[in-house]
């Protein structure tokens, strides 16, 4: 009953808000225009979200956003062979992904346009060579159909620098999906939130999977990464190989119930400190910086 | 905090804007902190993976990462977890001296 009455209501306001667009904005132009005009029309609505607007704007941008994706969608569809169709699909997956991070939107359970946009991609873009932007979209997200699109791109697809970022991304996804479940745990809004947007069953049968087999899991995934794809560059920053072996020594030495490294250096005055020297007492580490 | 001087606790501040000793010693005594920090140049945050601030992690009596925070996760969550990891840091030093 709580979920319905938003969903009624966002219902309502999108229905509103089709009628005064749909004239302007569903124009047809080329594949390429129609997804400028898509992305500029998510761009400006979901800065509303951001800006100090009363509950009813932000509940009519949220709106607004939430009929983008089967717009997206369609137009993947259609033009299939049409380079931006894998543009779109990203796209979807990013705005749903968006939505459930940074609205109350209620999702759209089974039908997720999320997992459409996956299939589709999985479909009809799977030998392609730009799916490195998609295995890094796609790796935010927290459905079991993200990591079947990581796995089979990492198994399937023909270019190295693609299988490169989908390992990468899988390891990443694994981990951090068990952190989110675990976050549940200590918050029931959270927790509900969830439900509402990815069903029992699935977070159940999440909280059945064996931990330490996720993590043995990320790890070989990591070392994969680390040992066949290492210099291969990700987008915006350092290689795959760096960003690997980084979070292998996290898992493996800086994850609770771990042994913590040492740590050695200068104190502000200038006298020499250690970890190991607290041995036996209680340490609150605390990382700081002014601004 | 001053209810911990007796207990075996320790505050270590690790300070990532890669200030001089002396400099970070100016702000600390500005702002009144009388715990140690390492002044670092980046290698400390770096192989600790903190890559904001604020990084919280509490180390027990044995050297084990018992808790990770990454931002701040509360004074109760920290007093809370501090109170119970003291408990079972003095209730060690209680058996070894028996």
């Amino acid at each position: 009953m709580t979920r319905l009455l938003p969903a009624c209501i966002l219902a309502i306001c999108a229905g509103l808000v089709a009628a005064a667009q749909d004239s302007s904005a569903d124009k047809p132009g080329t594949p390429s225009e129609q997804y400028q005009a898509l992305q500029k029309e998510f761009f400006t609505a979901s800065r509303i979200i951001w800006q100090e607007t009363t509950e009813e704007e932000r509940r009519l941008a949220v709106a607004r956003v939430d009929k983008i994706p089967s717009k997206l969608l369609s137009l993947a569809q259609n033009n299939p062979k049409d380079p931006i169709a894998l543009d779109a699909l990203i796209q979807v997956v990013t705005i749903e992904y968006w939505l459930n991070t940074h609205t109350s939107h209620p999702g759209w359970g089974k039908d997720s346009p999320q997992a459409e946009a996956i299939a589709l991609m999985l479909r009809d873009h799977l030998d392609s060579d730009k799916l490195g932007e998609a295995c890094k979209r796609v790796h935010y997200g927290f459905r079991q159909e993200c990591e079947t699109f990581l796995r089979t791109v990492l198994e399937k697809n023909p270019h190295r620098e693609v299988q490169a970022l989908a390992c990468l991304r899988l390891a990443q996804f694994l981990l951090s999906r068990m952190e989110r479940l675990d976050l549940l745990m200590d918050q029931p809004e959270l927790a509900r939130r969830y439900q509402g947007l990815y069903g029992n069953d699935y977070l159940e049968s999440l909280r059945r999977q064996d931990r330490a087999k996720v993590t043995q899991d990320a790890e070989a995934l990591y070392e994969r990464a680390s040992k066949a794809y290492s210099e291969v560059k990700i987008p915006y920053g350092g290689t795959v190989g760096e960003t690997a072996r980084t979070e292998l020594f996290e898992i493996r030495h800086l994850a609770v119930g771990k042994q913590a490294p040492d740590m050695e250096g200068m104190d502000q005055n200038s006298q020499q400190l250690k970890l190991s020297d607290y041995r036996g007492k209680v340490v609150l580490l605390y990382f700081w910086s002014e601004f | 905090m001053k209810e911990l001087a007796e207990k075996p606790f320790a505050l270590i501040g690790v300070h990532g804007n890669g200030y001089e000793p002396k400099k970070l010693k100016e702000v600390m005594t500005k702002e009144k902190l009388n715990w140690r920090s390492f002044a670092d140049n980046g290698a400390i945050f770096q192989k600790w993976s903190a890559r904001g601030t604020p990084v919280y992690y509490v180390v027990d009596h044995q050297g084990v990462i018992r808790h990770k925070w990454l931002g701040y996760p509360g004074a109760k969550g920290i007093d809370t977890a501090l109170e119970k990891l003291i408990k079972e840091a003095e209730g060690k030093t209680q058996n070894t001296s028996k």
